[in-house]
């Protein structure tokens, strides 16, 4: 589903310097796999992810979804892959405070054009199913982090993307709750979807097809 | 349900947008009344041939001064050309102040109504209550918006002048120009208020040193012309005919007028400019600060497959509806606003004119000027990676 290769990404230094954070990654998902990668803090984990998702461009390297080389795409097509391709867990969650629960679900599909009953139907089947159906009406300001990354996590597969990334997503969350979500995650990859998590948490390790760890710009198998 | 919540989201850009709004509805208000004022005084001019009696008084309907006697009217009635002569009287209410600002003067004006109103433009005024004057009225008065809300005065009310009843018999609708500070009697009677008013007048009358009956007491006459004829021609006529007499070409007193009133031209661009500066940056800073503090929703939004096209037509829309409302408010405020000055500070005098064009006008320029900087934040806003969107929004 996902396949990486010699990945590239700078950024530039306050003093002007460049700082190279990936320096050829090269990595391949299947659809069914969990890849966990793992790495202290500031190793690049998050960048990863991002060059990976498409949210923000490398500075070299492809990056294929199934058989489509999304890297060599334009704005417009990359924004549409996204929302073909890929749900995004993030470890603050990033739910919109003006929209309820459900709304924040819903907006996946608005812009995949799938709004509709049954789409209605299947995001409060969803939220039902990690239990936060009798929270669909809230705020995110009303709903407790786990909650609240219960509802990103119904966002994330709304659309059935082949494909999710998960960056951190149980950083924000006590041992129960980030267990609700790991759980999730396995699950998703049992109904076949790639799955590709970020974490330092070595829970998050266990079920996974691959284990990375990513030092000094490139992922080593541990 | 939504969009009730996504404009409460925008509340306090709502009220920016409507304070900016406000402000510029206030001023463009005050700039409409005095371009009504200026603009009635030119139709005015431009509908009568003004006569005046050559000595103190240059400029007839503005001031009392020189006589205009009866032959005189006559003879004038007699030129080629003319159709109609007036004679009328205007004398200040008050002498013992000074009138140079005419915006606020209080005249009293007597007509000869046995002579049809020969102005083109006025051939009648607009009454809002009762009914105007009629040949043979004693005593009576019509008076202007402004005079009567200033004094409290209705149909059925009575005034003083020098000393003499008047009842009141008629209101005017609201001009916006100088009749709303009259009071109009019968000419008969401002000859006799003329005659109380001034001592000079009274000294003369008593010595007999002029021969003057009553209907010699005339401070001008208004004069129309023949279909077909050029207004100027006939003044020039007038004057080449008829001695004694001050006659005012309409064209030139047209162009007196918009001299005289240039430095409130001049003070109307600069506070319309001012208005649209100031309140057009404070519109669209508030807009654009409104979509810049969005900047992670964005993100989200672009994350979750919005394309720069979609965005840019949600932000549209939602700038479209606070817009909107902002100025809708504004307007509302600027004219809660202009009714308590008016109502409570302005003695009954009206500082703001809401005109249709004013208002259409601000609301389209803020509409306008709110999405153009909706936009303008969304395109800066979308140049960012999602990513980096996400993250400075953090």
């Amino acid at each position: 589903m996902l396949r990486a290769a010699g990945l590239v990404k700078s950024y530039r230094a306050p003093a002007g310097t460049p700082i190279r954070v990936l320096a050829g990654v090269d990595l391949t998902v299947k659809g069914g796999e969990i890849a966990v990668v793992t790495g202290p803090s500031g190793s690049g984990k998050s960048t990863l992810l991002n060059v990976l998702g498409l949210l923000e461009d490398g500075d070299g390297g492809e990056i294929w979804f199934e058989d489509t080389r999304v890297s060599a795409l334009g704005r417009a097509a990359k924004s549409r892959a996204r929302g073909r391709y890929v749900g995004f867990l993030f470890q603050s969650f990033l739910l919109l405070p003006s929209l309820t629960a459900l709304e924040n679900v819903l907006l996946a599909a608005r812009y995949v054009h799938r709004s509709g009953p049954a789409t209605r139907r299947r995001a409060i089947g969803l939220m039902q199913e990690v239990g936060v159906a009798d929270r669909m009406d809230h705020f995110p300001a009303q709903l407790s982090g786990g909650e609240q990354q219960r509802v990103a996590f119904c966002r994330a597969v709304l659309n059935d993307p082949p494909l999710l990334l998960a960056d951190e997503p149980t950083g924000n969350l006590d041992d129960a709750n980030g267990a609700v979500i790991l759980d999730a995650l396995r699950g998703r990859a049992r109904a076949g979807v790639a799955v590709v998590v970020v974490s330092h948490r070595p829970e998050a390790a266990v079920g996974a097809s691959a284990l990375y760890r990513l030092r000094g710009g490139v992922l080593e198998s541990p | 349900m939504r969009s009730l919540r996504v404009l409460r989201g925008y509340l306090f850009t709502v009220l920016g947008i409507a304070i900016g709004v406000a402000g510029l509805v206030a001023l463009g208000a005050m700039s409409e009344r005095i371009v009504r004022f200026i603009e009635g005084g030119d139709r005015f001019v431009l509908g009568q041939i003004s006569v005046a009696g050559r000595g103190m008084g240059m400029g007839t309907g503005f001031t009392a001064g020189g006589i205009l006697p009866a032959a005189t009217i006559r003879a004038i009635s007699e030129v080629p050309g003319v159709q109609g002569v007036q004679a009328q009287i205007m004398l200040p209410l008050d002498p013992s102040t000074s009138q140079f600002m005419t915006v606020t003067q209080e005249l009293v004006l007597g007509m000869d109504l046995s002579v049809p109103t020969p102005n083109r433009h006025y051939r009648t005024l607009p009454v809002r209550s009762g009914r105007f004057l009629r040949q043979g009225d004693h005593k009576v008065a019509v008076v202007g918006a402004s005079f009567a809300a200033s004094r409290g005065l209705s149909v059925g009310s009575h005034l003083m002048l020098e000393d003499e009843g008047y009842e009141v018999v008629g209101v005017l609708d609201r001009m916006l120009t100088a009749p709303d500070r009259f009071v109009m009697v019968s000419i008969d009677d401002a000859r006799a208020q003329w005659v109380a008013k001034d001592r000079l007048l009274r000294t003369v009358l008593a010595s007999g040193g002029m021969a003057l009956t009553a209907s010699d007491l005339n401070t001008g006459a208004a004069v129309g012309w023949r279909d077909g004829d050029d207004p100027d021609a006939v003044a020039l006529r007038i004057k080449e005919r008829v001695p004694g007499v001050n006659v005012q070409l309409p064209s030139e007193l047209s162009r007196l007028l918009r001299s005289s009133t240039a430095f409130f031209s001049a003070l109307l661009i600069g506070i319309g400019a001012l208005a649209f500066v100031i309140g057009g940056l404070s519109l669209a800073n508030t807009m654009a600060a409104a979509v810049f503090e969005r900047i992670r929703d964005f993100g989200v939004k672009r994350a979750l497959g919005a394309t720069d096209l979609q965005l840019g037509r949600e932000v549209l829309a939602e700038s479209l509806a606070v817009t909107m409302v902002g100025g809708l408010g504004g307007i509302g405020l600027a004219r809660a606003l202009g009714w308590f000055i008016d109502r409570y500070l302005a003695q009954a005098q009206q500082l703001f004119h809401f005109s249709p064009r004013l208002l259409v006008g601000a609301l389209a320029f803020s509409i306008l000027l709110g999405a153009a900087a909706a936009i303008y934040a969304t395109a800066r806003v979308v140049s960012l990676s999602p990513a980096e969107a996400i993250r400075r929004g953090a």
